[in-house]
């Protein structure tokens, strides 16, 4: 009796691992494609504004967001709301380093933080490093590995039409995102949306 | 060489001071300031402008330009209507704030957001006068041939957190607001000019109506 519980216990434990291992999306098929094809929609910022929509867990936010490309290659984030106060202003190193220059009491918080700069950092798509491409039902998966988890950036079959971006944990998607209309280079339109909690960033650009 | 270094400090001190703010020079005379602006401010009972804000992103060398129409009335109502280059509504009726920004709508109280009711009190202190008796600011008071300048330095905690100073220009001749100006602690700012200002236009209520 006690070696069947003793067998039973390691083959569950050994079932556990193993789903726990398995990614979000299954990826079986291996296609070809040129990797570099990515490259095409990630946004050619150099400066943009945004009118910004956030709602977290109930409560409505609204405001600017300007990105801008500066000339040591970083990006800047500042977001403010519309009378001019600020709420954050990041910055997004070249060699994948971020900085907080300014933040409001009430979103520095260590996970807040961490949050922000991963979303963002799926939609700046700077660091598109040993990114492996997988089909599932039809579509191009771009997966990019991160320290933990993994983004998708996933198209048509032929890699011309951006359908979504996901950040995922090694068993779950944690965000889903979309960047459409590229006018230059830059997305007309951004959403985030968090799947595990109730979290999304709307970007609309403004024209100046 | 003492007197050298003397002279030389003393100097210094005299270009700072002028240089805090350019073409400005300190008023030594409060009290009769106060008086004048208090007197002046008691004849205005409503202004009717239009506003360009700009936002001053300083380390991205960027500005934000926004323009919209402005409304005050007395006592402590306020409407300020963004339309370009985005919409955004808001509204300051007594010590609530009601905010449209395209897409929803939000009704604030500043008794429970402090920081809503220090700027909605900033705002219509501005506007009626009152800035210079707010004990959370400490003020001091400068000018020009045409304007005065008037510099609000938060004594909050919270306050001093976010802004180094507002500075609240008025026009030497009625002492109307020519701009307020948010000065944060990081080097931006955010400037916001009246124009084509109308003293004590007929404004009806229904313009500061929280639904």
């Amino acid at each position: 009796m006690q070696q069947f519980r003793m067998r039973y216990l390691l083959l569950s434990s050994c079932l556990f691992f193993f789903l726990s291992c398995s990614t979000t999306h299954k990826q079986t098929q291996f296609a070809i494609s040129d990797i570099s094809s990515l490259q095409k929609f990630k946004p050619a910022f150099t400066v943009a504004l945004y009118n910004t929509q956030v709602d977290v867990v109930g409560n409505h936010l609204s405001g600017l967001l300007i990105i801008k490309k500066m000339p040591d290659s970083s990006t800047r984030l500042v977001f403010s709301n519309e009378i001019g106060f600020k709420f954050f202003d990041f910055e997004f190193s070249a060699d994948g380093k971020f900085k907080v220059y300014s933040v409001i009491k009430q979103m520095n918080k260590r996970s807040v933080l961490k949050t922000l700069r991963k979303d963002f950092e799926l939609i700046l798509m700077d660091h598109l490093e040993n990114v492996s491409i997988r089909t599932e039902n039809g579509l191009l998966y771009y997966v990019v590995p991160q320290t933990k988890g993994y983004n998708y950036y996933i198209t048509d079959s032929l890699g011309n039409k951006l359908i979504r971006l996901e950040r995922a944990s090694k068993t779950k998607t944690v965000v889903e995102a979309f960047m459409e209309n590229y006018i230059n280079g830059i997305p007309d339109t951004i959403g985030i949306s968090h799947k595990t909690f109730n979290f999304t960033i709307g970007l609309k650009r403004i024209e100046r | 060489m003492r007197k050298i270094i003397l002279i030389t400090l003393v100097l210094i001190a005299g270009f700072s001071s002028k240089a805090q703010y350019a073409g400005y020079s300190p008023v030594t005379d409060l009290t009769k300031f106060r008086t004048e602006f208090a007197a002046a401010t008691q004849k205005t009972n409503s202004i009717k402008s239009d506003f360009t804000q700009e936002k001053n992103l300083s380390m991205l060398s960027e500005k934000i330009i926004s323009k919209g129409k402005f409304w005050f009335k007395k006592e402590n109502q306020v409407r300020m209507e963004y339309s370009q280059p985005y919409q955004y509504l808001m509204i300051l009726n007594k010590d609530k704030v009601f905010v449209k920004d395209g897409q929803k709508e939000n009704k604030i109280s500043t008794k429970s957001n402090k920081l809503f009711q220090q700027i909605n009190k900033i705002m219509i202190d501005c506007m009626q006068g009152t800035a210079l008796n707010n004990p959370d600011f400490k003020t001091k008071v400068f000018d020009n041939k045409n304007n005065s300048l008037v510099e609000l330095t938060p004594l909050t905690k919270a306050m001093k957190g976010l802004f180094k100073s507002f500075n609240v220009t008025v026009d030497k001749k009625d002492f109307s607001v020519v701009s307020i100006e948010m000065q944060e602690l990081s080097g931006d700012n955010t400037l916001i000019r009246f124009t084509n200002k109308e003293l004590n236009a007929t404004i009806p209520d229904a313009i500061f109506t929280i639904k």
